[in-house]
C-alpha cells in the first residue's frame, strides 16, 4: 500500500515538475518599438552544456555554434514581422566609427547593470526607496553616443544557455524513479534546463527600457522544456524572450483608462 | 591553475558532489615528483581535439578576450615583449604558442588558462628578484599547459562526480530494497569525493614544480630560484602576520588546493639539487630583469606601500635590497614607516627621507617628503632647499602649486 501511494504521488508531480518562468520589467513610459525602428543587437552570449551523469554541466563546442546560429537566425526572423531594421554583430569590431573598445566597454558595463538588475528585481533583494518605479537603469552617456555614432535606436543584450541533460544522468533518474517503488525514492534530480535574459536599451537616453528573464527547466532530467540546438527551438526562446513585450505600467494604465 | 591561489570555486564541487567511496581518498603525505619524470605531453601548436577539451578552450577564447581588453592590463609594449620572450625560453615545445598578460593587481600570483594563456599580476614583478625567478614562475605555469592539468583535473573531476552520483543511487535504492539506510555511508562518500579532488589538484601542482625545475635548470637558469621564491613568500607572510600579531596560516589541511608553503620549498629544493648539472654555468640575469621591470617598479612599490601592510611591505623592501640599497627603496621604506603611524614613526620617516635624498636616484616625491618632515621639524632653510629640488624635478605635479606657495 505504501509503494502504491509513493506511485501516485510521483505520477500526480511528474507532469508538474517542468515549468517555463519568464517575468518581465519595463520603464514606467516604455512603448515596445514599433513600425520603422533600427536595432543593434549586441553579440548574443550563447552557451550550451551537456550536463554529465554526476551534474556537472560540461561546454559543448559544436552545440554552442549551432545554438548561436539559430538563435540569431530566430532573432532575425522575429523582428523582421516587427518592422524593424536590425544589425546582429557577430565581433566587437564590426561598427563604423566605433571601437572595439567602446563595444567591450559597454558589454561590460551592461553586465554590471545587468546583475544589479537581477538582484534587486528578480532576486529578492528589492529597494524600499524605488517601489513601483519599473525599471529604473541606464547605461549612461555611453550608450547614447554608441546611438549618436551609428543612428540605432535601440541596443539589445541577450543571454541564453542551455543544459542538456546527458544519456547517463537520463538512466540515472530512471534508476531513481524506479526506486521509489522499493522506497528510495529520487525522482527529480533535475540538472537540464534554459536560462536566457534579454535587455533593451534606448539608445537616445541610455535608459534600459526592458528586461526580461526566461528559465525552463524540469526537475526530472531528461524531460525537455525546449533546446536551443534545433532552429524550432531557438525560435521558441526568442519568441517567449522577446516576443511579447509588454509596455510599461503608465502606458498601459492611460490605455485601460481609454 | 595559478601560483598560488586560494580561491577555489567550492560550487562546482558541490555540483560535482562526491564520488563512490571514502577509500578513493587517500593519505595526506605525498611523495615529490621528480623532475626527471616529468615529460611535456603536448607538442609545438597543440589543438584540442577531443569534445570536452573543444568545449573547455572554445570557453576559454571569450574569456581571453575579456581579459585582452581589460583595463587592469599593463600595456607597456617593451615589459610584455620581455615577459613574452620568459614564456618563450621556458615554455618547452608550446612555447610559441602561450601568451602573457599583465594585470596591474599588488599581489604575488600567476594563472595559467587551459587554452594556454598566461596572467601575472605586477605584485609578482615587484617580489621577483631576478631573471630566473621570475622565469621560475612563469615554467611552474607552464607546466600546467605542458602537462594538460585543466584537462585532467576536469576529466577526474567528471568521473569521480558520476561514479558519486551511480553510487549513490545504487546504494540507495540496493539499500531500501534491502531495508537499509544508506544516507550516512552516502555523506562519507561525498567527502572522500571532494578530499580525492583536493589532494589530486595538489598531485598537479607538484608536478608543476617539478616541470618548472626541470625547465628552468635546461635554460640555464639555476633551478635553487624556485625554492627561494618559496622562502621569500614564507618570509613575507610571517613578517605580515608578526606584526598584525598573528601567526602565519601554515597554508596545510585537508582541503588544500596546492601543497603548503614548506613542503613545497623542500621538494623544490631537493628538486634543484637533482636538476642542477655539476660544472654547468648558470646565470640568474638579474640585472636584465631590473632593466626590464625599471619602468613600473615605482609603481610596483607604490601599490605594495598603499596595501596598508606594513609587516609585508618592510619586509619585501629588505629582501630587495639583500641585492643592493637605492634612492627608490629607501624612500619607500620611510613610506611603510610614515604611512603606518605608530609612535615614533614620525621620526623614523623623517630620517628614512633624508637617507633617501643621499641617493642619486631618488624619486622626487622622496625630495617632498624630505621638505616637509624639515619643515614640521622647523628646519626652514633646508626645506625650501628640499621643496625646491622637488619643483624642479616635477614642475607639473598635482601638488606644485601648494609647494610653491609654501616656499615662497
Amino acid at each position: 500500500m505504501r509503494h502504491l501511494g509513493i506511485a501516485l504521488v510521483l505520477a500526480l508531480t511528474v507532469p508538474v515538475a517542468g515549468c517555463v518562468q519568464t517575468r518581465q520589467f519595463a520603464d514606467l513610459q516604455f512603448t515596445p518599438p514599433q513600425g520603422d525602428y533600427r536595432l543593434l543587437v549586441m553579440r548574443p552570449d550563447v552557451t550550451v552544456n551537456s550536463v554529465t551523469t554526476g551534474g556537472m554541466p560540461e561546454p559543448r563546442a559544436d552545440w554552442t555554434e549551432q545554438a548561436r546560429a539559430n538563435i540569431i537566425a530566430a532573432l532575425r526572423a522575429q523582428q523582421a514581422e516587427r518592422g524593424g531594421k536590425v544589425q546582429i554583430m557577430a565581433r566587437r569590431n564590426e561598427l563604423r566609427g566605433v571601437s572595439e573598445d567602446m563595444v567591450a566597454d559597454l558589454e561590460r558595463l551592461h553586465g554590471a547593470v545587468g546583475n544589479s538588475i537581477a538582484l534587486h528585481k528578480y532576486l529578492g533583494a528589492y529597494l524600499p526607496t524605488k517601489p513601483r518605479r519599473g525599471l529604473d537603469y541606464t547605461l549612461g552617456a555611453e550608450a547614447v553616443e554608441l546611438g549618436r555614432k551609428t543612428g540605432f535606436d535601440y541596443a539589445l543584450f541577450m543571454h541564453a544557455e542551455d543544459n542538456i541533460v546527458s544519456r547517463g544522468r537520463v538512466a540515472l533518474q530512471v534508476l531513481g524513479i524506479a526506486g521509489c517503488f522499493v522506497g528510495f525514492c529520487a525522482p527529480n534530480i533535475g540538472g537540464g534546463g534554459q536560462f536566457a535574459y534579454a535587455s533593451l536599451v534606448d539608445l537616445k537616453t541610455g535608459e534600459v527600457v526592458w528586461f526580461n528573464v526566461v528559465q525552463t527547466g524540469s526537475q526530472i532530467a531528461g524531460l525537455k522544456m525546449g533546446d536551443i540546438r534545433s532552429p524550432a527551438g531557438s525560435a521558441q526562446l526568442v519568441e517567449r524572450l522577446v516576443g511579447r513585450m509588454k509596455p510599461g505600467y503608465e502606458i498601459r494604465r492611460a490605455r485601460e483608462r481609454r | 591553475m595559478c601560483f598560488r591561489c586560494c580561491e577555489l570555486n567550492r560550487r562546482s564541487l558541490l555540483i560535482g558532489g562526491g564520488a563512490a567511496a571514502a577509500s578513493l581518498a587517500t593519505g595526506v603525505a605525498q611523495a615529490r615528483i621528480r623532475p626527471a619524470d616529468m615529460h611535456p605531453l603536448i607538442g609545438p601548436g597543440f589543438r584540442p581535439t577531443d569534445r570536452d577539451e573543444i568545449g573547455l578552450w572554445q570557453q576559454m577564447d571569450r574569456v581571453e578576450e575579456e581579459v585582452a581588453g581589460s583595463n587592469l592590463l599593463i600595456k607597456d609594449p617593451e615589459l610584455i615583449r620581455y615577459l613574452q620572450q620568459r614564456i618563450g625560453e621556458v615554455g618547452g615545445p608550446a612555447a610559441k604558442d602561450m601568451r602573457i598578460y599583465l594585470a596591474r593587481i599588488p599581489d604575488f600570483n600567476a594563472v595559467m588558462f587551459p587554452s594556454g594563456f598566461s596572467v601575472i599580476f605586477s605584485g609578482l614583478l615587484l617580489r621577483m628578484r631576478n631573471e630566473a625567478q621570475l622565469s621560475g614562475v612563469i615554467a611552474h605555469e607552464s607546466g600546467h599547459f605542458l602537462r594538460r592539468h585543466m584537462i585532467r583535473m576536469w576529466r577526474d573531476m567528471r568521473r569521480k562526480s558520476d561514479i558519486f552520483a551511480i553510487g549513490a543511487m545504487v546504494a540507495g535504492v540496493a539499500g531500501a530494497g534491502a531495508g537499509v539506510n544508506t544516507g550516512d555511508i552516502t555523506q562519507l562518500a561525498q567527502l572522500g569525493t571532494i578530499l580525492s579532488l583536493f589532494r589530486y589538484n595538489r598531485v598537479m601542482e607538484a608536478e608543476a614544480d617539478a616541470m618548472g625545475v626541470r625547465l628552468l635548470a635546461e635554460n640555464g637558469y639555476p633551478p635553487i630560484e624556485m625554492a627561494n621564491t618559496w622562502e621569500q613568500l614564507i618570509g613575507e607572510q610571517d613578517a605580515s602576520a608578526r606584526h598584525r600579531r598573528k601567526r602565519r596560516d601554515r597554508g596545510y589541511s585537508l582541503f588544500s588546493t596546492h601543497p603548503a608553503p614548506g613542503a613545497r620549498m623542500a621538494d623544490l629544493k631537493v628538486s634543484a639539487a637533482e636538476a642542477t648539472v655539476p660544472g654547468r654555468a648558470y646565470d640568474n640575469r638579474r640585472g636584465r630583469y631590473l632593466q626590464a621591470i625599471s619602468p613600473i617598479r615605482k609603481t610596483l612599490l607604490d601599490d605594495q606601500v598603499k596595501l596598508n601592510d606594513p609587516g609585508a611591505s618592510q619586509y619585501l623592501i629588505e629582501t630587495l635590497a639583500r641585492d643592493g640599497w637605492n634612492g627608490l627603496l629607501r624612500f619607500y621604506e620611510a613610506e611603510v614607516w610614515r604611512l603606518r603611524n605608530r609612535s615614533g614613526d614620525d621620526v623614523r620617516a623623517a630620517q628614512g627621507y633624508a637617507i633617501a635624498v643621499a641617493y642619486a636616484d631618488a624619486p622626487p616625491e622622496a625630495w617632498r617628503w624630505h621638505g616637509l618632515s624639515l619643515m614640521k621639524a622647523g628646519r626652514q632653510a633646508e626645506a625650501r632647499a628640499a621643496l625646491s629640488r622637488y619643483l624642479s624635478m616635477q614642475p607639473n605635479a598635482a601638488d606644485a602649486p601648494f609647494i610653491r606657495q609654501m616656499i615662497s
